[in-house]
């Protein structure tokens, strides 16, 4: 492997694409299959869009809500990587940090949160607050918000419980932190009342990132996606976003830029195949998040007939080295306080 | 269903380590049950061989306790975020109910509909959404808001809440709900398709006077505190008693009063059970909860042994309160007594005894029209779930008083509701 790198393959299934199941009922066990199989494909993570509201058109979605499909998932998985989407408008801060850090916990330190930078146009007419947000104040919200979950989920240290049942000390005081948070559009006192994510924090994947977020995405993100760009025009904007990264203080390979592809269907998988090294070595991106309908025969062609070829190259790796997605995208955690 | 074959409904309330404050320290407790879900996939599925109606989650949106060196000695400040542990247990569990408290305080009512539908769909139907209005400065302070909405307020934005919740569940054949009201307003329909149950089951538990009313006029189960047999005799008549004005029959909702049951072989077992979790209250902590119910942070001020002061009324929890307040100029109790009985069962009915000497307790409510069932609370986890599920529940079962077997699927069928329109 060239430099050691290795290629993250994150895998979304599409809303309103699913297999018609016998019954009308949403089927559960269907998206179970589909994990599982990509489970034993190695990915590192499964990615759950959450589209909110209707949008006027008729197009099915996802017939469940992304934060309570994942925690079902957790439980019929054991090592892949479980992202939902979930909305900064949709959700308290505090509620959604806990909400994550709880399905953290459930899948031991799998769970993700695809935060998008972009505001969904008729989402907050159903949050009672029909006027929206401008481009900029959704922009500073975002950024504030990111952060106050990023720090709820600091605030236990890794040793913070006790459980000992003798001297009655469950946890210690002196390490559980309040957040104290008071800014432009949340004020949150913290702690959070559900303990340290097993992978130190739940992995924040950002979307929807125009220009003008560049600098938050490298400041707080662990994984960005990204539309598909000529190799090219990705490359100057996979290296710009490493120097911001670098920039913050961060380790420039702390954040992992995941391209979005739709593989073809009329395409042959060895082109397919191509197409991914050709980015992955022309320095593009880290790796490629696949678009797919939920069906498992659009999983299997990509598992029976791109990843093999990816293995001969030495571009993905054989098998899971550890059980938690932080250690499958090679990224550290946080940090304690 | 006649009052021949009449049966009572049960549900499994699992919290923490247990019900009991000093649950966690006991020997058999099963310690780190806030971060282990394996845990939970077993205590669920011993409620559902049981046959219990329902699991119940409990919810708050931080800490329970300010003070940090109580908080310390306690298993309660962490824990799952309970819609997430739900529908975790939705895919393991077949049969048995899933009801989570949520709070309207600190929600949209577009979020939570989509969330507990979710989860409906996730368990084909056995969803419940408790609805609980927010008391806790400790949460407020976590939502960006200084003080407590007064009461009624509280009830007001809550009243509106359920009204939004449950016209998104039922659906509108014209589209849009359209909502535009005091505190929500809400545009589009939901996008997932209608609960299998029609609408998840909707739980309330407030025990004030707004609060029985916003349970009159919306909820399927009401879950309540009571010690007495005459207290929840008066809360069940008053309640069902109301039901009419809002165009219902009495049999639209069920009580579930709370039951903290020390069950054993023998009395004096049980009694020695109960005795050695007492033994295991600091007194501290015994007293800390005991102010938190009462709304008031000063108790510690006034001498253990001595009586409860005299308390001015409070925006917090009003009938939980009284309920305490009655309880202590009753049994003659000081604070350290007082502190102690209520740290065991947070104001809950406590009893201690073999399975027919619980089972005759339980009947005598049921029967005498004082409860539907009951919300049983185990001290602790796993033990005193196991117990009441091989002790009582057959017990119930001989007695023709609670099923053998599931009849329905889905949550409303276990509690006999109507599915709504």
């Amino acid at each position: 492997m060239e430099n050691g790198a290795i290629m993250h393959l994150a895998v979304s299934p599409l809303p309103g694409t699913s297999e018609p199941s016998p019954g009308a009922e949403p089927d559960f066990s269907l998206l179970a299959r589909f994990v599982q199989r990509a489970e034993a494909a190695g990915l590192d993570m499964v990615i759950f869009a959450d589209s909110a509201p209707a949008s006027g058109s008729d197009a099915a979605t996802m017939p469940f809500e992304a934060t309570t499909l994942v925690a079902a998932l957790a439980t019929v998985t054991s090592r892949i990587g479980l992202v939902a989407a979930a909305s900064t408008v949709a959700h308290q801060p505090y509620n959604l940090a806990r909400r994550f850090a709880s399905l953290d916990i459930i899948s031991h330190g799998r769970a993700g949160w695809n935060a998008t930078m972009a505001q969904a146009p008729r989402e907050a007419a159903n949050f009672s607050r029909s006027e929206g947000f401008s481009g900029d104040d959704f922009r500073r919200r975002s950024e504030e918000y990111i952060g106050i979950v990023q720090g709820l989920w600091q605030g236990w240290d890794e040793d913070a419980l006790k459980f000992d049942k003798s001297s009655g000390r469950f946890h210690d005081p002196e390490k559980m932190h309040l957040l104290d948070h008071k800014g432009e559009f949340f004020s949150v006192r913290g702690p959070l009342n559900v303990a340290r994510s097993p992978q130190d924090r739940p992995v924040l994947v950002l979307s929807g990132l125009s220009a003008a977020d560049m600098d938050i995405a490298a400041r707080t993100a662990d994984v960005v996606l990204l539309d598909s760009e000529p190799i090219e025009s990705a490359k100057a904007r996979n290296d710009d976003l490493k120097r911001r990264v670098a920039a913050c203080g961060r380790d420039a390979d702390a954040v992992k830029v995941l391209v979005n592809v739709s593989p073809v269907i009329d395409d042959k998988m060895a082109v397919t195949a191509d197409r991914l090294e050709d980015m992955f070595r022309g320095k593009g991106c880290d790796g490629f998040n696949m678009l797919m309908p939920a069906e498992l025969s659009a999983l299997d062609d990509f598992v029976g007939l791109v990843l093999p070829a990816l293995r001969r190259r030495g571009l993905f790796r054989e098998s899971y080295r550890r059980t938690n997605l932080r250690s499958h995208l090679g990224i550290a955690g946080g940090g304690d306080r | 269903m006649t009052a021949a074959s009449r049966q009572m409904k049960l549900g499994a309330f699992l919290w923490a380590t247990g019900h009991h404050i000093a649950a966690w320290r006991h020997p058999k407790a099963y310690v780190t049950a806030g971060i282990d879900i394996d845990h939970y996939i077993q205590l669920a599925r011993t409620a559902e061989a049981a046959k219990f109606d329902m699991v119940f989650c409990e919810d708050a949106a931080g800490l329970r306790e300010a003070n940090v060196a109580i908080a310390s000695q306690t298993s309660r400040s962490i824990g799952f975020e309970p819609i997430s542990l739900l529908s975790a247990l939705a895919v393991q569990t077949s049969r048995i109910g899933l009801v989570s408290t949520a709070s309207t305080s600190y929600n949209e009512p577009y979020g939570l509909a989509r969330t507990f539908l979710s989860l409906d769909h996730l368990s084909g139907g056995r969803a419940g959404w408790n609805l609980v209005t927010s008391a806790s400065p400790i949460e407020a302070a976590n939502f960006g808001s200084t003080g407590l909405r007064p009461h009624a307020d509280r009830y007001e934005r809550a009243r509106e809440f359920a009204e939004v919740v449950t016209g998104l569940w039922r659906g509108n054949p014209d589209g849009a709900p359209g909502h535009d009201g005091q505190s929500f307003s809400v545009r589009d329909p939901l996008d997932l398709p209608r609960s299998p149950q029609g609408a998840p089951v909707l739980v309330q538990a407030g025990a004030s006077d707004v609060g029985r009313d916003l349970a009159a006029r919306t909820a399927d189960v009401v879950f309540t505190a009571a010690q007495t047999f005459e207290e929840a005799k008066a809360f069940y008549d008053d309640l069902k008693g109301r039901l009419a004005a809002y165009g219902r029959e009495p049999d639209d909702i069920k009580i579930m009063p709370g039951v903290a049951p020390v069950v054993a072989e023998t009395a004096a077992q049980a009694q020695e059970k109960y005795e050695e979790l007492q033994e295991l209250i600091p007194d501290d902590v015994g007293v800390a909860l005991l102010s938190s119910y009462l709304s008031i942070a000063d108790l510690w001020r006034y001498p253990i042994d001595g009586p409860l002061p005299e308390l001015p009324p409070s925006e917090g929890m009003q009938s939980r309160q009284a309920l305490v307040i009655e309880q202590s100029r009753r049994d003659n109790l000081s604070i350290r007594q007082l502190a102690r009985h209520f740290a065991g069962a947070r104001g809950h009915w406590r009893i201690v005894g073999t399975a027919a000497e619980i089972a005759d307790e339980l009947q005598a409510r049921f029967e005498g029209g004082a409860a539907d069932g009951f919300n049983v609370m185990p001290s602790f986890f796993p033990g005193e779930l196991d117990a009441f599920a091989t002790l009582v529940v057959p017990e119930l079962q001989r007695r023709g008083l609670f099923r053998k077997d599931y009849e329905g699927r889905t949550l409303r069928d276990h509690l006999g509701l109507k599915r709504p329109m």
